[in-house]
C-alpha cells in the first residue's frame, strides 16, 4: 500500500516540479532518492552516506543517489532515471509482478511498467494497469499450474513405466544375449556337422563322377560303333548356347548399324526389347557410354574430363551460357533464381501462382500462353531433374541408413517373422532346450561314418542349419537393436523412453511435418518426403531435441530442425517455423516437460501475486 | 547417336556443375560486354591523335552572356568527305568558379533528330548563378599562330576557348596561367552526327541473343580530359576499386578495361573491378599536393566508359615529355550531348560545392533514418517482424527501422500486401510506431503485367510504360515475372506515380512507412546486360541509350516527391535507391547493393562509400554482415563496428543465408555488436549535424583523409582509413584474427583513441594493438563533438535526452566544434526552426555561440535539452570546479567514465551536470 502511495506521488511531484523548474531542468529527477530500487536492495543503499558502485568501479554519495548524472558505468548510483545505460529500474506493480527494466525505458515517453512509474517527467501519462494486467497474467498462470499438475502426474507415470519398460529391456538384452551365445553354440556344431557331411559329400561326388567316367568312357566306346542317333540328344545344350551367342552377336550388330557405339555394352540383354523404343535408346546408350568409360583406360579418362571440362567452358559456365536457345521468359528466369537460388523453388511457385492467375484471366496473347508453359514445363523439367538428383542422393542415403539403422528398426523386421516371433515369445529356456534336444537327437541320429551318407539324415542337418543360423542371425540383430536402443538418451529420468519408435505429426496449410525423436524429422507434400533432419540429440537441458544433417537445401546447408519442448497435457506439436531458410523450429507440447520444481515455482508465484492483489484490490 | 552418347554425360556433369557449384563462381563476366565488345568503346579507344580529325573553332561571339563558336573540320576537305556538318559550342561561366560547355549539332541544319539533353538534374537554382558574359578578349596563347578566346570566371581563373587546334580550359590566373582542367589537350575529341539510314547501312549490333536496331547510326562522344597538377583522380561512381583510381591504361600500366558507367544489376559483384554497377555519377574529381583539387563533370545519361591513364601516356603512342603531376583520362559515352561542367576548386570541398551548386545539395534526412536499419530478404510475416522487434528490447539494442523486401507482397506486386502473411499491415506498422521505430517497403519499378493489378491496368490503358523498339510497351521479365517499366523520364508520369503513395492509394500504407527502391538501374532479367534493350524507346522518342544511367534516378526521385506528396509536402521523405546518376543526393539515401560476407567486400566497402560521398552522394552505406554469405560472427562483428559509421547504416541479408540479427551469435558477440551500435547512437548528434553541412555545402559526412588534409601526401591514397566530419578518423579492421594493425595519423596535432582517450601523436604511424572491443577510432586534437550518452528503443525517444560535449584540446589548449538541431522530420528548418551553435574552447573558457542567422525566418525549434556532462581531453589543470555564466553557477570537474555504457572506461575529466541549454548563449570557465 505505502509502495503504490509513494509511486503515485512521484508522478504528481515531478510533473509540478518540471513545471516549476523548467528553465533549468529539463531532464527530470525523481523525488524520492530511492526511486527505482528493488526492494531487496534498499539496505544497500540506506546503509551509508557513501554508496560504492556494485561493479566496484568506484563511489558516489546520497546526494547523487538518483541526481540524473551517472558516476557508476553499471548504473549503481542512478536506478530511478536514465542517466546510466548500464542501469535496471524497479518497478513495483503492485497487483502484478514488479519488473525490473533497462534504464533505457525511464522517462522515454512509452508506459513499460503497469503501475506507470517508469514515466514520471510529465511528459505521458501511463495509467495504473496492473490490477487488469495482473488478473490476466494470474488466470493465466493458473491454467498453466492446472496443466503442470496434471502433467506433472502424467510425467510420473510415463517415468515409472519407463523405468519398468527399460528394466525389461535390460533383462531381456541380457537374456537375448545368452541366448545368442547358446545358439551361436549350436550353429556352430551344426556347422561343422553339415562341413564334414559336405566334404563326405564331396568324396562321394568324386568317387561317382570317376565312375560315370569310367562309364561314360565305356560307352562311348560301344557308341562309336552305333549311329550318331543318340549323339544328337546330348549335344543338345551346347547347340542351345550357340544360338543364342548368334542372335546375340545379331543384336550387336543391329546396334552398330543404328547407333554407331563403338562397344554395345550388356546389349545381350536389353535388344531385343529396346529395338523401336527411343526411351530405352536413350537409356541403352547412356549405358553404352558408362561402358565406354568404364572400358577406357585411365588416361583415356582423363583426357575425356578435361575434354569436357572445356566444353563448359565453351558452351558455358553453366545454363546461364545457352541463353541463345533461351525464350525470353526462360532467361528471364534462369537469371532472377541466381538472386532466389531455387530453380523449382519459390520462385516457379510464384510463376506458378502467376501462371493460375493468367489461366483464371484467360490471357489474350495465345502465344504468349504457349510461351508461359514453355517456361513453366522447362522449370517442372529442371525440377524433376533436380528431384532425381536428390533421389540418387536419397537412395543411397536410405541405404546408408538402412545398414546403420538395423540398429533402430530391425525390431519391426524381426517380429514381422513368424518364426521369429515364436523365437521371442516362446518362453525362452523351452524353445533354446527344445532345439538343443532336437539337435542333439539329430547328432545322436545321423551316423557320419556311414558311407555312402543317408541322404536324408544330411538333408535334416542342412535344413537345422539353415534354420537356426538365420534364427541366429535375427537374434543377433535383435540384441544389437536393442543394445543401440539402451544406449540412446532418454532423459535423466528416462522421461523420454516412451518418445523411442515414436512419431508426431502435424498439418500445416500443405506440408505434414513429422518428428520422430531418435530418428528423424521429415516434412511431406503430397508423396514427397523431405527430410529435415536425423536425430541429433538433446539441447538446452532437455528442454530440445535436434535434428540434422537433413537433406541439402539448394543453395544452402543442409537442413535441420529444433523440436522445443514444453510442457503439455499430450504429445502434440503446436508450430513449425523456417525463421532461417532450411532451419525449422517446432514446438512439442509433452507431459515429459511438466517437471515439479517447475510447477512448483509457479504455484510461488501465483502466492506472492495473490498475496499482493487483495491489498491492491482494495485500494482501487 | 554418336553425339547423344558422349553429350549425356556431358549434360548431367553439367547439370552438376549448375547444381552444386553455381553459387561459387557466379560473376557472369561473359554476360557483360567488355569494351573490345561495345563497337563506340573499341573504336573510341584505338583512336590516337593522328586519326582523329582535328577541329577548329570559328565564329566566336557572345550572345545571351554567353560564348558561342561552331566547331568545324581543320581541312574543308575532311569535312566533305565526312559529310559532317559544324558543331555548336556553347561556353557558360557561373559563379564560385564552375564553367559549363555544352556542344551539339547545330539544330539549324536539320539533323535526323535533336539529341537527348539530360532533364531535371542540374537544379534551377544554378541557373541564377550564372555570370553573364559581356565581352571576351582574344589573346594568342604561347608557342600558337592562331588567337584564343579569353573569359573571366573568377578572380583567380580564366576560361578559354582554343581555336586551333581547339581546346577548352580553365586556368590559374594566380599560377602562372597554368591549366587547371582542360578538354581535348590530346585532340582525341570526336562527335558522330546522327544519319538517316540509306540503303545498305547496317548499323544494327548484337550481343549473345539480343539485338540493337540502332536506326541513327553510331552516335558516339569522346574526348579527353586533363587535371594539370593533379596525383590523383577520383569519383565517376559506383564501381567496386580502390579510392585513388588505378590507371587502366598507359605505359607500364596493365591494361584493363577502362571505368565503365552503365547501370546494372552485377549479381554477385567482385570486390576490385572497373566494372559498371548498379548507377553512375560521370563526375571526376583530381587532388594533387601542388595544387590541391579541381573537377570534371560530364551530364550525358548514355553508356560511358573512362580510361584514366598512366603517367607518362601520351595521345600518339610513347612517353610524355610532359610534366609529371597530371593525370589524363579519356571519356567515351555512346550517345548524347557534351554538357560538361570544370570545377576549379581549389581545396576538395570547394570542388564539392561547386560540384553540388550544378546538381543540388544533398537532402537534410529524417532524423531516424540516420541511426540503425534491420532488413532482411525476407521478415516473413507479422509475426516474425513482432518478434524481431520485440527482441531488440529484450537485449536492450536499439535500431529505428525495420525493413520488408519483396516477399511481403501479392505475388510481387507492389503497394499490396500478401494477406496471409501480411494480414494487418496497419496494426503491424501501428505497433513498431509506438516505439517511435518506422518501416520501410520495396518497391520496384517493374510493373506485374496482370490485368486484375490495377496499377498496370492503368499504366496500360494511359501508355505509360516504356516501348519497345517497334512501339508496343516493352515486356521484360523481373521478380513478378512478365513486367513493364514506367516511363520515369516523363514528369507526368513521375507525378502519376507518386500520387500512388498516397495514404488511399497505398493501401495499409501508414505515415511510418517509407519506400526502398530497388532494381532501377532497371534491371531486366532477360535484357541484354540484365537490363533494358537500348534501342528501347521513351517519350519524345528518346532512345532507351541515352537515358539509361538516369532511368533509376527519374525512378528515385518521381518516388521520393510522391512521398514529398504524401506528407503534404510537411514531411520529409525516406527513399532508398540502389540505381543512381548525378543529382541522386537530392532525392534519398544509396547502398552499395548486393555485396559478399566476405573481408574483402568489407574493405571494399570504404572506398565504395567514400566515392558516392566525393560524387555527392553522402548518404550511402554497404550492407553490414554482406548480402550474400554466411558471416563468420567476427566477420560479422567488425562490420558493425565499422558499418556504425556509413552514413547510411543498415544490416541486410540474402534469405539463403542463416538468420544473422544481432542477439544470435551468443553473449560476447552481441554485446561487441550492442557497443558498435550504441557508438552510432552516441554519436547521432555529430552525425545529424555533418548531414546538415552536407545539405548546405555538399561536403560528405564520410570523406578521404585528404579532404580533411588536402597537403599531406600520405593520405591521397588510403582508402583503408576515412573522416567522419573533421573530427573523427575511422581505421576498419579488414583481416581475421587481427592482432595489430598501423594506422596513419595526419596532421600535426594529436589524436585522442576514441575508446580510451590515450594520445597519439599526429603525423605519423603508429602501430596498434587490435582488441576485439572495437576497431580503431581517433578524435583530432582541436575539435568537439556533441554525443547522446544515454540510448533508447529508437532515436525517437532520444529527442529529449541531454548532450554530451566531448572536447579535444590541442596544443595550444583550444578546441572548436558545431551543433545543429531540428525537430528530425519536417521542413521547418527552411524557414529557420532550427538550432545551430559553435561551442568555441580556447583560453579556459568554453562559449556557446549561435550561428544560426538572425533573419532565418521567425519559426525556432524549441527545445530544453540540456548539456549533461563534458569531457575535456587532454585539459593540462587538475581544476576540480569550473564557473557556469551567465547563471554564475559553480559546478564540479572530477574524473568520470569517458563512456558511462561501457565497462571499464577509463576516467577523464569531466565537468559534472553544467546543465546549460543548447538554445542558449553560455560560457563555462574552468577554474
Amino acid at each position: 500500500m505505502m509502495k503504490l502511495r509513494m509511486g503515485t506521488g512521484v508522478v504528481v511531484i515531478s510533473t509540478a516540479l518540471l513545471f516549476l523548474c523548467l528553465p533549468f531542468c529539463s531532464s527530470s529527477v525523481p523525488n524520492d532518492p530511492f526511486f527505482g530500487i528493488a526492494p531487496q536492495d534498499e539496505k544497500y543503499y540506506k546503509s551509508s552516506d557513501v554508496i560504492r558502485c556494485n561493479d566496484g568501479s568506484g563511489k558516489f554519495t546520497r546526494a547523487q543517489l538518483n541526481d540524473d548524472f551517472c558516476d557508476c558505468p553499471d548504473g549503481t548510483d542512478e536506478p530511478g532515471t536514465s542517466a546510466c545505460p548500464g542501469g535496471k529500474f524497479y518497478c513495483h506493480n503492485a497487483g502484478h509482478v514488479p519488473t525490473s527494466l533497462f534504464s533505457s525505458r525511464v522517462n522515454d515517453g512509452i508506459c513499460d511498467c503497469c503501475d506507470g512509474t517508469d514515466e514520471y517527467d510529465g511528459k505521458v501519462t501511463c495509467p495504473n494497469t496492473c490490477w487488469e494486467a495482473g488478473k490476466v497474467a494470474r488466470d493465466k498462470l493458473k491454467k498453466k499450474i492446472a496443466t503442470y499438475q496434471d502433467g506433472v502426474k502424467l510425467r510420473k507415470e510415463e517415468i515409472e513405466k519407463a523405468k519398468s519398460a527399460l528394466d525389461k529391456d535390460k533383462v531381456e538384452l541380457l537374456k537375448l544375449k545368452k541366448e545368442e551365445s547358446t545358439l551361436k553354440e549350436i550353429v556352430q556344431q551344426l556347422k561343422e556337422h553339415k562341413e564334414e557331411i559336405e566334404k563326405e559329400e564331396e568324396k562321394e561326388r568324386l568317387r561317382k563322377e570317376k565312375e560315370e567316367k569310367e562309364k561314360k568312357e565305356a560307352e562311348e566306346k560301344a557308341n562309336e560303333e552305333k549311329s550318331a542317333a543318340t549323339g544328337e540328344e546330348a549335344g543338345h545344350t551346347n547347340e542351345a548356347g550357340k544360338h543364342s551367342d548368334a542372335k546375340d552377336y545379331a543384336a550387336d550388330e543391329t546396334k552398330y548399324e543404328q547407333s554407331d557405339v563403338g562397344d554395345s555394352y550388356d546389349g545381350a540383354t536389353d535388344s531385343p526389347s529396346s529395338e523401336g523404343s527411343p526411351l530405352n535408346e536413350v537409356e541403352e546408350s547412356v549405358k553404352g557410354a558408362e561402358g565406354e568409360h568404364a572400358a577406357k583406360s585411365e588416361t583415356d579418362l582423363r583426357v575425356e574430363e578435361k575434354k569436357s571440362s572445356e566444353e563448359i567452358i565453351n558452351t558455358g559456365n553453366d545454363a546461364s551460357e545457352n541463353t541463345e536457345g533461351l525464350s525470353k521468359e526462360e532467361l528471364g528466369q534462369l537469371v532472377a533464381s541466381r538472386w532466389t537460388g531455387q530453380k523449382g523453388g519459390k520462385q516457379s511457385g510464384e510463376a506458378e501462382d502467376a501462371k493460375k492467375t493468367e489461366e483464371q484471366e484467360d490471357l489474350t496473347s495465345e502465344s504468349n500462353n504457349e510461351e508461359y508453359e514453355g517456361y513453366a514445363s522447362e522449370t517442372d523439367d529442371d525440377r524433376n531433374r533436380y528431384d532425381g538428383e536428390d533421389e540418387t542422393e536419397d537412395d543411397f542415403r536410405e541405404d546408408e541408413r538402412d545398414d546403420v539403422s538395423s540398429s533402430y528398426k530391425p525390431d519391426a523386421d524381426f517380429e514381422g517373422e513368424p518364426d521369429l516371433s515364436d523365437v521371442v515369445t516362446t518362453d525362452s529356456p523351452s524353445w533354446l532346450t527344445k532345439i538343443q534336444r532336437t539337435v542333439r537327437k539329430l547328432f545322436k541320429a545321423v551316423n557320419f561314418f556311414e558311407t555312402p551318407l543317408n541322404q536324408t539324415d544330411a538333408a535334416r542337418v542342412r535344413k537345422e542349419y539353415d534354420e537356426l543360423s538365420s534364427k541366429l542371425s535375427k537374434l543377433q540383430s535383435r540384441v544389437s537393436s536393442l543394445t543401440q536402443k539402451l544406449k540412446h538418451d532418454f532423459g535423466p529420468e528416462g522421461e523420454f523412453y516412451s518418445f523411442y519408435d515414436r512419431c508426431f505429426e502435424s498439418k500445416q496449410n500443405k506440408y505434414t511435418y513429422k518428428v520422430c525423436p531418435y530418428d528423424q524429422a521429415s516434412q511431406e507434400e503430397g508423396y514427397s518426403t523431405t527430410r529435415l533432419g536425423r536425430w541429433d540429440k538433446f539441447e538446452d537441458s532437455y528442454k530440445v531435441m535436434a535434428f540434422s544433417n537433413g537433406d541439402r537445401c539448394w543453395n544452402g546447408p543442409d537442413r535441420s530442425m529444433k523440436v522445443r519442448m514444453r510442457c503439455g497435457l499430450k504429445n502434440e506439436i503446436t508450430d513449425v517455423d523456417e525463421p532461417s531458410r532450411c532451419e525449422y523450429v517446432a514446438l512439442l507440447s509433452t507431459p515429459a516437460l511438466c517437471k515439479e520444481e517447475k510447477l512448483k515455482e509457479l504455484q510461488h508465484k501465483l502466492d506472492s501475486l495473490n498475496s499482493q492483489q487483495p491489498e491492491k484490490h482494495d485500494e482501487l | 547417336m554418336k553425339n547423344k552418347t558422349q553429350t549425356l554425360p556431358l549434360l548431367f556433369f553439367l547439370l552438376f556443375q549448375f547444381l552444386f557449384f553455381n553459387h561459387v563462381h557466379s560473376w557472369k563476366k561473359e554476360e557483360f560486354r567488355t569494351c573490345h565488345q561495345t563497337p563506340f568503346c573499341k573504336r573510341a579507344r584505338s583512336r590516337t591523335s593522328s586519326t582523329s580529325t582535328p577541329l577548329i573553332a570559328t565564329d566566336v561571339t557572345i550572345s545571351d552572356g554567353n560564348l558561342i563558336a561552331k566547331l568545324v573540320a581543320k581541312s574543308k576537305q575532311e569535312e566533305t568527305q565526312q559529310n559532317t556538318n559544324p558543331l555548336l559550342l556553347s561556353l557558360s561561366v557561373y559563379q564560385n568558379g564552375v564553367v559549363r560547355v555544352t556542344i551539339d549539332e547545330d539544330r539549324s541544319l536539320n539533323p535526323p533528330k535533336s539529341r537527348f539533353h539530360v532533364p531535371d538534374v542540374v537544379v534551377s537554382e544554378f541557373q541564377s548563378t550564372k555570370l553573364w558574359l559581356q565581352r571576351v578578349t582574344q589573346e594568342t596563347l604561347d608557342g600558337d599562330d592562331s588567337p584564343s578566346s579569353v573569359v573571366y570566371v573568377s578572380d583567380g581563373f580564366d576560361a578559354v576557348l582554343r581555336h586551333d587546334p581547339f581546346e577548352v580550359f580553365v586556368r590559374d590566373k594566380s599560377n602562372g596561367n597554368t591549366r587547371v582542367v582542360s578538354m581535348n589537350s590530346h585532340g582525341l575529341f570526336d562527335f558522330e552526327q546522327l544519319k538517316v539510314k540509306g540503303e545498305g547501312d547496317d548499323w544494327e549490333e548484337s550481343f549473345r541473343s539480343h539485338h540493337d536496331k540502332r536506326p541513327y547510326g553510331p552516335q558516339s562522344i569522346s574526348f579527353d580530359v586533363t587535371f594539370h597538377g593533379a596525383d590523383f583522380v577520383y569519383g565517376i561512381p559506383e564501381h567496386a576499386t580502390s579510392l585513388a583510381l588505378k590507371p587502366t591504361k598507359g605505359p607500364g600500366v596493365e591494361e584493363s578495361e577502362p571505368y565503365r558507367l552503365f547501370n546494372l544489376d552485377v549479381f554477385e559483384y567482385i570486390h576490385d573491378s572497373p566494372f559498371g554497377l548498379y548507377g553512375s555519377v560521370p563526375f571526376m574529381l583530381s587532388h594533387g599536393k601542388q595544387r590541391g583539387s579541381s573537377g570534371f563533370f560530364w551530364l550525358n545519361a548514355a553508356e560511358m566508359q573512362i580510361d584514366v591513364l598512366g603517367s607518362g601516356w601520351d595521345a600518339e603512342n610513347g612517353i610524355s615529355k610532359l610534366p609529371k603531376n597530371r593525370v589524363d583520362t579519356l571519356w567515351m559515352s555512346e550517345a548524347g550531348v557534351v554538357d560538361a561542367f570544370f570545377f576549379v576548386g581549389p581545396t576538395p570541398k570547394d570542388v564539392l560545392k561547386q560540384y553540388t551548386s550544378v546538381t543540388g545539395m544533398p537532402a537534410m534526412p529524417q532524423l531516424f533514418s540516420t541511426a540503425y536499419h534491420q532488413c532482411r530478404w525476407n521478415y516473413r510475416d507479422e509475426e516474425d517482424v513482432e518478434h524481431v522487434d520485440s527482441k531488440f528490447d529484450e537485449f536492450d539494442i536499439p535500431y529505428d527501422v525495420l525493413w520488408l523486401d519483396i516477399e511481403h507482397t501479392d505475388g510481387k506486386k507492389y503497394f499490396t500486401w500478401d494477406n496471409v502473411l501480411f494480414p494487418n499491415p496497419e496494426e503491424m506498422q501501428r505497433k513498431i510506431a509506438a516505439k517511435g521505430r518506422h518501416m520501410v517497403t520495396i518497391v520496384d519499378p517493374h510493373i506485374k503485367r496482370d490485368n486484375s493489378f490495377p496499377l498496370h491496368k492503368e499504366a496500360t490503358e494511359k501508355g505509360y510504360y516504356v516501348k519497345d523498339s517497334n512501339g508496343n510497351d516493352y515486356d521484360g521479365w523481373c521478380w513478378p515475372g512478365s513486367s513493364s517499366y514506367l516511363d520515369m523520364l516523363s514528369p507526368e508520369i513521375r507525378s502519376w506515380w507518386g500520387d500512388k503513395f498516397s495514404y488511399q492509394n497505398y493501401v495499409g500504407s501508414t505515415p511510418s512507412l517509407y519506400i526502398w527502391n530497388d532494381m532501377n538501374e532497371p534491371s531486366v532479367f532477360n535484357g541484354p546486360e540484365v537490363t533494358m534493350p537500348r534501342d528501347a524507346l521513351h517519350i519524345g522518342g528518346v532512345e532507351h541509350r541515352e537515358v539509361h544511367n538516369a532511368y533509376g534516378y527519374y525512378f528515385h526521385m518521381a518516388t521520393s516527391e510522391g512521398l514529398v506528396k504524401r506528407g503534404d509536402g510537411k514531411d520529409r521523405p525516406f527513399v532508398l535507391s540502389r540505381a543512381l546518376f548525378a543529382g541522386t543526393q537530392r532525392y534519398g539515401a544509396i547502398w552499395t547493393g548486393d555485396n559478399t560476407a566476405e573481408w574483402d567486400h568489407l574493405r571494399v566497402s570504404v572506398p565504395m562509400v567514400l566515392t558516392l560521398g566525393l560524387a555527392g552522394v553522402s548518404f550511402s552505406g554497404a550492407d553490414v554482415g554482406g548480402f550474400f554469405g554466411n558471416p563468420e560472427p567476427e566477420l560479422l562483428v567488425r562490420w558493425y563496428q565499422l558499418g556504425a559509421f556509413y552514413p547510411f547504416f543498415r544490416a541486410h541479408a540474402h534469405h539463403d543465408t542463416k538468420r544473422r540479427e544481432p542477439w544470435l551469435f551468443g553473449e560476447r558477440n552481441t554485446e561487441l555488436i550492442r557497443d558498435a551500435i550504441h557508438v552510432r547512437y552516441a554519436l547521432l548528434p555529430y552525425y545529424y549535424t555533418l548531414f546538415r553541412e552536407a545539405n548546405t555545402t555538399g561536403v560528405p559526412v564520410m570523406r578521404p583523409l585528404w579532404m580533411e588534409f588536402p597537403s599531406e601526401e600520405a593520405t591521397f591514397s588510403n582508402d583503408e582509413a576515412f573522416m567522419i566530419g573533421n573530427s573523427l578518423l575511422v581505421q576498419g579492421i579488414y583481416t581475421e584474427r587481427a592482432k595489430q594493425t598501423s594506422v596513419y595519423l595526419p596532421g600535426k596535432e594529436s589524436w585522442y583513441d576514441f575508446r580510451t582517450g590515450n594520445v597519439y601523436k599526429g603525423g605519423a604511424t603508429h602501430k596498434l594493438a587490435v582488441t576485439e572491443e572495437s576497431i580503431p577510432v581517433f578524435m583530432r586534437a582541436g575539435t568537439i563533438i556533441t554525443r547522446k550518452d544515454r540510448f533508447r528503443r529508437s532515436s525517437t525517444q532520444m529527442t529529449n535526452d541531454p548532450y554530451t560535449l566531448v572536447i579535444a584540446l590541442n596544443s595550444s589548449q583550444a578546441a572548436e566544434g558545431e551543433l545543429y538541431i531540428d525537430d528530425g522530420s519536417s521542413f521547418n528548418f527552411l524557414q529557420g526552426a532550427y538550432i545551430h551553435r559553435r561551442f568555441i574552447f580556447k583560453d579556459g573558457k568554453l562559449t556557446s555561440l549561435d550561428l544560426a542567422p538572425a533573419s532565418s525566418g521567425n519559426a525556432r525549434y524549441p527545445v530544453n535539452t540540456v548539456i549533461e556532462r563534458i569531457i575535456l581531453l587532454g585539459h593540462a589543470s587538475g581544476s576540480k570546479n569550473a564557473l557556469v555564466e551567465p547563471s554564475n553557477q559553480k559546478v564540479d570537474i572530477e574524473l568520470a567514465p569517458f563512456w558511462v555504457q561501457r565497462k571499464n572506461s577509463p576516467a577523464v575529466m569531466t565537468i559534472r551536470k553544467p546543465n546549460v541549454r543548447v538554445t542558449d548563449d553560455w560560457t563555462i570557465k574552468i577554474l
